[in-house]
């Protein structure tokens, strides 16, 4: 059923993909200031918004794990976790790339890309960590923990950074500014990209949650065999 | 015969004394045996030795980044002092029956967080005169407000090393794992603590934004104590 | 010169599905992995109760000095 679900959910990432990427090099004009370069935000912002969903999404899983004790838990926090490691590591080397070009530098420190890397080394410290625990339960606790004052540092260290530095463009999106910053088609198609991303990103972490189920399975099993 | 039972104290004592009580017992282990102090300290000072051979120690430049000098070294010293501070009760199952006795969980936390700040306190100060002597850096000119950001930072480095400490202390890897955790975590509190550091050995210090600073340390440690003091109990089992 | 900065766009755009796909690569491979982990520990623990429900082989000869 899972499985279906998230093939489901891949055809659907896929269609919406095509759709968007036809739409963006065969329909949408070039950007008057930035020219093709600004069809990378269709990319960079989604992969960001979907990163920090995941992280407070595993956040509320983590929490659960440590109030009910039940490794389901466990392996949803952490595959949430690595989906939105991956969608991280692609939002910073996208935005690096573009900023090379804009900017004529590949980083500078202001609040969103050094919140944006504290995360990545936050969450790659914690999958490290995971790959040196074999205990099941330690591994699910010092899991949790980690996530939970993972995600408080990455929210202290966006709203530190922000009283501080600041240029990174800012919001364009007709949701945060009301209206009139944005091409309404390109916002269009910057939506349906971020659903599509954010449906490549649910499939994966169905597809890696049940391999967490399979490798708690082989653990048990293990047990077992030790134990005959 | 240690006493009639009628006349011992009573078990059940507030946190804040069972705290203190833990805190002192690791200040004892460590005043007797000093091994965390030897090794913390001794790293600390090599390392501000051979950072001076990197730089050039007159140069205003260096007095520019000599609080950001200074904070990796205290942090690097740290990972140091937190590898022991749970560790030294893994011979004789001395954590098991730390666990099993009366104390709280949360007691436990922040007694060896206490012991840990303390450590780290005396290796930042005898690091802050061998730096003032290697650096030339004046670091005594604004004393209250240098300690009270030392203060801060050092409570905010220890909780989240007392934390991380109790649940990596089982890992067969608990020396490269404890550093690769707690470093992310610590970034904002570093950040801070060296602007702030950075601001005091200038000429004219800025209070305003020094103020800025001191608000994101006093933050990070109360939202970072709440946080261990409330999963104390789900975190630290057998 | 590049007026419509499109060389970079297009780095851009490998960038992101490269690492995508690398990760779907590994997440498949893993996959793998873990099911022929999962055949062979299971082979072993029905190995195991059958070697110990089977009936007990009568004691070699100790030998005499």
């Amino acid at each position: 059923m899972r499985e279906r679900i998230a093939i489901g959910l891949a055809v659907g990432a896929a269609v919406l993909l095509s759709y968007n990427l036809y739409q963006m090099f065969m329909v949408l004009p070039d950007e008057a200031m930035q020219g093709a370069i600004y069809r990378i935000l269709f990319f960079h912002a989604p992969s960001a918004i979907v990163g920090m969903i995941g992280y407070f999404v595993a956040l509320t899983f983590s929490v659960l794990y440590l109030s009910s004790g039940k490794l389901r838990w466990d392996s949803l926090s952490a595959s949430v976790i690595e989906v939105s490691l991956v969608f991280s590591v692609v939002n910073i080397v996208t935005g690096s790339i573009w900023a090379r070009i804009i900017w004529g530098i590949w980083w500078t420190w202001d609040y969103r890309l050094t919140s944006a890397l504290v995360c990545v080394l936050i969450f790659a410290g914690y999958l490290m960590m995971r790959r040196a625990i074999e205990e099941p339960t330690q591994r699910a606790r010092l899991s949790a923990a980690l996530c939970i004052f993972g995600c408080v540092d990455v929210v202290i260290v966006w709203k530190s950074i922000e009283w501080f530095r600041n240029n990174h463009p800012g919001p364009v999106l007709t949701i945060r500014t009301g209206g009139g910053t944005m091409d309404p088609a390109m916002e269009r198609i910057f939506y349906l990209n971020l659903l599509a991303i954010l449906l490549m990103a649910i499939a994966l972490v169905l597809v890696r949650t049940r391999q967490e189920a399979t490798a708690l399975q082989i653990d048990s099993l293990r047990r077992l065999a030790n134990a005959a | 015969m240690p006493g009639r039972l009628e006349d011992r104290p009573p078990l059940r004592m507030k946190t804040v004394q069972q705290a203190l009580c833990v805190a002192r017992k690791d200040l004892a282990i460590e005043l007797r045996t000093k091994e965390s102090l030897n090794a913390a300290g001794a790293f600390a000072i090599t390392i501000l030795l051979l950072l001076s051979f990197v730089f050039d120690v007159t140069s205003e430049e260096t007095r520019e980044i000599a609080g950001g000098l200074l904070w990796l070294v205290f942090a690097f010293a740290g990972a140091l002092v937190f590898n022991r501070g749970f560790a030294r009760e893994l011979p004789n199952e001395c954590l098991d029956v730390l666990l099993a006795s009366a104390l709280s969980r949360a007691s436990l936390l922040i007694g060896k967080a206490i012991a840990n700040f303390v450590t780290l306190l005396v290796v930042e100060f005898l690091s802050l005169i061998i730096f003032g002597i290697f650096y030339d850096i004046r670091w005594w000119l604004h004393t209250a407000p240098l300690a009270a950001s030392f203060l801060l930072a050092t409570w905010g480095i220890s909780i989240v090393g007392a934390v991380f400490g109790a649940l990596t202390v089982n890992l067969r890897l608990r020396e490269l794992m404890l550093p690769v955790i707690i470093y992310p975590l610590l970034i904002p509190l570093l950040i801070a603590a060296i602007e702030i550091t950075n601001l005091l050995f200038s000429a004219q210090p800025s209070l305003s934004e020094g103020l800025l600073w001191g608000r994101l340390l006093i933050v990070f440690d109360i939202v970072f104590t709440a946080l261990a003091l409330s999963l104390a109990d789900t975190l630290l089992v057998n | 010169m590049d007026p419509r900065n499109f060389t970079f766009m297009f780095y851009g755009f490998l960038a992101a599905w490269l690492i995508v796909f690398l990760y779907v690569i590994s997440l498949a491979r893993r996959g793998a992995r873990l099911k022929k982990e999962l055949e062979n520990v299971r082979e072993l623990v029905s190995s195991s109760q059958r070697s110990t429900s089977s009936p007990v082989q009568s004691a070699e000869p100790t030998h005499k000095q």
